[in-house]
Order: C-alpha cells, then structure tokens, then sequence
C-alpha cells in the first residue's frame, strides 16, 4: 500500500502534477512581473504551460556527435531530481511527504541536480555556444552553491535540527528573517544565481552565447529542463520562505509569503544589468561567502553562550 | 598533436546571432573566457544600390539611396540632394534648409534612443532597453506627423523639401522634445551612475585620442576619445552655419564616454530644434531644379547619427548619374571592434560592438 501512496505522491500530489503547475504558474507571475515593470504588457496566463505542451508536440533534434543516451537522459534525471526535492519541502503550506532527519541536505543536493545536468548537458554536445554555456553554469554553480547552502544552514543550526519539517517548525515562532537578515538576501539572491535569472543570466546570456548550454536542446528535452527550473523556483522559494519567513502552515500564508518573495525577485531582475561571470563570481566570493559566514559564525558563538 | 592543442576556440558571432539585428559575421577567439582576436566579415546585406543608381535617374536616386539604411535614411537623401544642388548649381532656400536641419537632428534623436535601447539589451538591462523604445516612439510620433512617414520620410526633393511647419505642427514639436527631455535626464542618470552597468561599460573597449585618429573612427565613437571630429561643426551644410551645434566631447574613450557622448548629443539636439522651430525663417520651400545635371563631380559630406557620411557623385551631364559612391560611418568604425578586442572578456564583445552603432545594411548597400 505504501508504494502506492509513494507513486501518488511522486506523480500526483504533493510532487509531480501539482508542483508543475504550481511551477507554471509561479513562471507566469514571475514574467508577467518583469513585464510590468519593465513597461510591456507581458505573456496571458495560460503562456508558460502552452509553451511547455508545444515543446513536447515537437520533434527533438538529435546533434551530431553527442552521447545519445546522455542527451535524452538528463532532462528526465534533472525534473525528477527537482520533484523528488518537491517530497521533502513543506509545499502550499502543508506537511511534507516524506520526512526524516538529514532531508535537508538530500533536497539541496537534489536541486543541485538541475544546474549540474544542464552543465553536462551543455558539455555533452559539441557546440562551441553550448560549451561556453556549459563552462559558465558550471562556474556559477561553484559561486553560489557554497554561500546558498551556508543560508540554509543558519536556520538548521538555531533550530537545531536537520529535518526541514522541524525546522520548519521552529521558524513558525521566529522570524529569522530579522535575525539573520543577511541569510536572507543571499538566499534570495542565490536562488537567483541557482534559476539563473538575470542579472545571473551570464551562463544563457542570448546576446553573447546564444542560449548557453540549452542552445542544442529542443523539443521534449528542453521542455523537461524548463519544467525542472520552473519546479526548482517554487521549491526554493517555499524554502527561503519556510526558514525565514515565519514557517509555512497553511495554503494561504504559503501563497502570500512565496508570492511576496517572488515581487521582490521580479523587482531584482528588472533592475540590473547582466552581470559578467567573473563579475558574478567575484560577487559571490568576495561578499555573498563571507557575509554568510560571518553571521553563521556569531549564530553559533551566541547559540554556545545561551546554551 | 602540437597543432591540435594550440588551435584556438572560435566564437562566431554572425551572420545570425541574438546580438545582431542584422547579418554580419564576426569571429572572436578565445582563451576561456578571454578574447584574444577578432576578425570581421561584412557583405551579407549587399543589395547593388550603388550600380542600380546609375541606372535611374536623378529623381529616382533619391528615393533608391535614402533607402540604404531605414534609421539614418535622411542623412542620405540630404547628403544626396546639396551634392546634387552642388553639382547643379542650386541653392536650396533657407526656410528648405532649416527644415532639413530640423529632420536631420530629430533623426538624430531617433537614431540615438534606437542606440541606446539596442546597447542596453546587450549588457542584459532590459529594462533600460524597454523604457528608451518606448520614449523613441515619442519622436516617431513626431517624425511621422511632420512627414508622413515613421522611417524613410521622403522629406527632401532635388531643390528643397516637401514638408512645411506651421504653429500647430511646431507646438507639437516642441511637446514631444519637452517630454524626450526629461527622459534623457533620467538615462544619463542611469548611464553615469547605475553601479552594475558602470561595471558593463568603465573602462571597457578603450580607445586612446591616438588610437582613434589612427583608426580613422568618426562620428560618437571618436568623440568620446577626444577627437574632435563632426561634419556639422567643421564644415557646416544645409543650415548649420545659422543654427550652430556644439560638439559634444568626452575624454575617457572607453564604452562609457560612448555612452555619456550620444545622451550629452540627445540636449544638443533638442535644443536645436527648438532653436530652429522658434527662428525659422519664411519664404520658398523648393527651388527649381534642372532635369539634367551638368556635367562634373563633386563631394557631399555629412554627420550622420553614427558619424561622417561621406558621397561621392559624378554627372556625366546626362539625366542619370556616371557613379555614386557612399561610404557610410559603420566601415570607419568597426576598426574598433577588432582594434580593441584582444584582452577582454567575450561579454564585453557584443557590448562593444554595439557600442559603436553598427548599421551593417548601410554599410554593405
């Protein structure tokens, strides 16, 4: 019985059917957001999931001199790296499906999945864009990972626990937004870095490198891969929310919170220029690292004295 | 082996590329991330208007060579039209004159805010990009009233112009330049002191005074290295010498020079046409042209949006003309993109690039 329920979870509810359309439609506001600020009209509401069905309706070209079975298998790897996260994290406000101690770290690990398969599936192919793009994700994954899991371990650590579900919990009583305030910008801009939203949009920059390492992809795969970013800014975004945002319990204050995290992601996007990647790096590195660390140190120094 | 490990990784860029708005090729080598040569090819926009101008005669040029680029077409139907005068002994009246003049620097304008959007797109700010199209559309507004037409307005004929001002289209004027006004008080603003897009354009594509003389860069591009190089100042044509415009210079010579030039051009412009609007002298709008052009050549010389446009015109006193040669601003300055390239990083390329305001389809004919 077990199993079943497991399957419905994976396919259905929480992950699978729902979080993708909760994807799309996060997608939606999002680019609907930018639009407006950025004076256009931006796309109707059905855009985002009419894009994904026509992709999938279209022939997948197959470049030359690419390993087949990479190619078409790690768009498939990526989403269901992204959807298994989905178990693990308190979405629309309600319990995770699974839980267990240390899920944490296996739900940052399974987002990671995303950015590391559309980097190999960059490598993988022979197309110089596609290389450079390749180089440029994989680059941008090693600035920002490190300081976006830092952020998420600043709650773990006041709460004591490494069970998303109970640190969850513990937010519920304490804003750390107002706690641990530079936790906080980073993580939200590290999910920007992760989603490679602009000014991080170094690695597809179209005007320099086309689409990056997506530039071979089309069809089904390059749906998959857009469904897996989409499902990755709702489960980041119910993170960042979940750990300093008070904790999510019910369906309405999920909406708000996540919603008023992605006004602040579309105002962020539609007021910078592109930064380049060494920019970006240098960014990452020289400030979003050790601001992070810092305030991990003095969480745990003052966590030791009230101890 | 040797050969294989040291043969450079190409970047094309071109003929079709998101950074382009039109073909031309370039091919930029790498080091990782580091550009280490550039090389450019041009031609895919050749459409034979130079040959197809000798076979129609002098009425009909002006309508095939204002066709050669649709942001800068004024600039080549009037380069055109006084080389023909010239050629003819004509003078155009004042009142024609000044309104050229007044279309040439709304051109302008136009021409720049398309710059400005375009450049913005490139280092990834969209938003600059959406906000400076949507004020253009003010000043196609404008143009399109004046003259009928949002691009090749057709305002010149052999002699003169077609298109008249009068109080109301001249409040209407004045309103649309007021609003464009402020506008570029609020790009400057964004181009000297928005911190990630000081970061895309400080320092980036340098180019020393001596650099850009060597070269032969004109128009902005050379003036934002200090080199103090526009048509309308040093030898004026149509009315410039009644209604007189500063030029604009910068000394830094790298992107953001670029960028402060063509906005600091925009105020000079505006206050011109306003200047015009409230002196424009009365009279004759056209004056009368000959069928036949007497026999001769001549040199008509001047500053197009991106720099010197440059046409060379020969009559053989037939109604056609011998030869037509256009050299257009865009083939001066691509010198520096492969001038500059070596060193940066391969996003700086389509900045710098765009930087120059290439306009492959005039340059290429």
């Amino acid at each position: 019985m077990d199993i079943v329920k497991d399957i419905l979870a994976i396919l259905i509810f929480p992950a699978g059917l729902a979080v993708m359309a909760g994807g799309l439609a996060y997608e939606w506001i999002d680019r609907k957001l930018v639009a407006q600020l950025q004076n256009r009209i931006g796309p109707r509401w059905f855009q985002p999931a009419a894009d994904i069905v026509k992709l999938l309706a279209k022939e997948e070209v197959l470049p030359e001199g690419v390993d087949s079975r990479l190619f078409y298998g790690l768009p498939v790897v990526a989403l269901a790296g992204v959807l298994t996260a989905a178990l693990y994290v308190p979405l629309f406000g309600l319990a995770p499906a699974h839980s267990f101690s240390g899920d944490l770290i296996v739900a940052i690990y399974l987002l990671s999945m995303l950015t590391l398969c559309s980097g190999l599936a960059g490598a993988n192919t022979n197309d110089r864009f596609s290389l450079i793009g390749a180089t440029r994700t994989l680059t941008q994954l090693f600035s920002y990972e490190a300081p976006f899991l830092l952020t998420l371990l600043g709650p773990a650590i006041v709460a004591g626990s490494w069970q998303i579900s109970e640190i969850n919990a513990y937010a519920g009583g304490h804003w750390l937004l107002f706690t641990q305030p530079v936790g906080f910008v980073v993580a939200l801009i590290g999910l920007m870095g992760k989603l490679e939203l602009p000014p991080f949009d170094a690695p597809e920059a179209e005007t320099e490198i086309v689409a990056g390492a997506m530039t071979e992809y089309s069809g089904r795969g390059w749906a998959l891969f857009r469904l897996g970013k989409n499902v990755e800014l709702i489960i980041g975004l119910t993170l960042i929310a979940a750990f300093y945002l008070g904790g999510l319990s019910d369906p309405l204050g999920f909406l708000l919170k996540t919603l008023a995290l992605l006004l602040a992601v579309a105002g962020l996007q539609a007021l910078f220029a592109r930064l380049r990647i060494d920019q970006t790096v240098g960014l990452w590195w020289r400030a979003g690292a050790l601001l992070v660390l810092a305030q991990l140190l003095a969480t745990i120094v003052l966590k030791g004295m009230t101890a | 082996m040797e050969n294989e490990t040291r043969e450079k990784f190409i970047i094309p860029i071109g003929p079709q590329h998101p950074a382009l708005k039109e073909p031309g090729h370039f091919e930029f080598s790498v080091d990782g991330e580091t550009v280490t040569g550039a090389t450019v090819r041009l031609g895919y926009v050749h459409r034979g208007i130079e040959k197809a101008a000798e076979e129609r005669n002098w009425v009909q040029d002006l309508y095939l060579l204002e066709r050669i680029c649709g942001i800068c077409s004024h600039a080549h139907a009037l380069a055109y039209s006084l080389g023909v005068e010239k050629l003819a002994g004509v003078t155009a009246p004042p009142r024609a004159q000044a309104i050229r003049q007044l279309v040439a620097e709304l051109e302008r304008v136009h021409s720049h805010l398309l710059w400005l959007g375009v450049s913005a797109h490139e280092a990834g700010f969209d938003t600059l990009f959406m906000f400076s199209w949507r004020d253009r559309e003010t000043i196609m507004d404008v143009l399109e009233g004046l003259t009928g037409n949002r691009v090749n307005y057709s305002v010149n004929v052999l002699g003169g112009v077609k298109a008249d001002i009068d109080d109301a289209r001249a409040d209407a004027i004045r309103r649309g330049i007021d609003f464009l006004e402020e506008r570029t008080q609020h790009y400057l603003k964004i181009a000297t002191s928005d911190e990630t897009f000081l970061r895309r354009t400080r320092g980036v594509g340098y180019t020393s005074r001596e650099q850009a003389e060597e070269l032969g860069l004109v128009g902005p591009t050379a003036r934002a290295a200090n080199v103090a190089r526009d048509v309308r100042v040093d030898v004026p044509y149509a009315a410039y010498t009644d209604f007189p415009v500063q030029m604009t210079l910068d000394t830094r010579g790298d992107l953001e020079a670029r960028f402060v030039v063509r906005i600091r051009e925009l105020f000079e412009s505006y206050r011109v046409v306003r200047q015009i609007l409230d002196r424009l002298p009365a009279g004759e709008l056209t004056a009368r042209m000959p069928r036949r052009i007497k026999e001769g050549e001549t040199v008509s010389r001047i500053e197009a949006p991106r720099g010197e446009l440059f046409y060379f015109i020969k009559s053989n006193g037939s109604d056609k003309p011998e030869r037509i040669k256009v050299r257009t601003p865009s083939i001066c300055n691509f010198a520096v993109v492969t001038g500059t390239a070596k060193g940066h990083q391969l996003a700086d390329m389509p900045m710098i690039l765009a930087g120059m305001d290439p306009c492959f389809s005039c340059n290429d004919r």
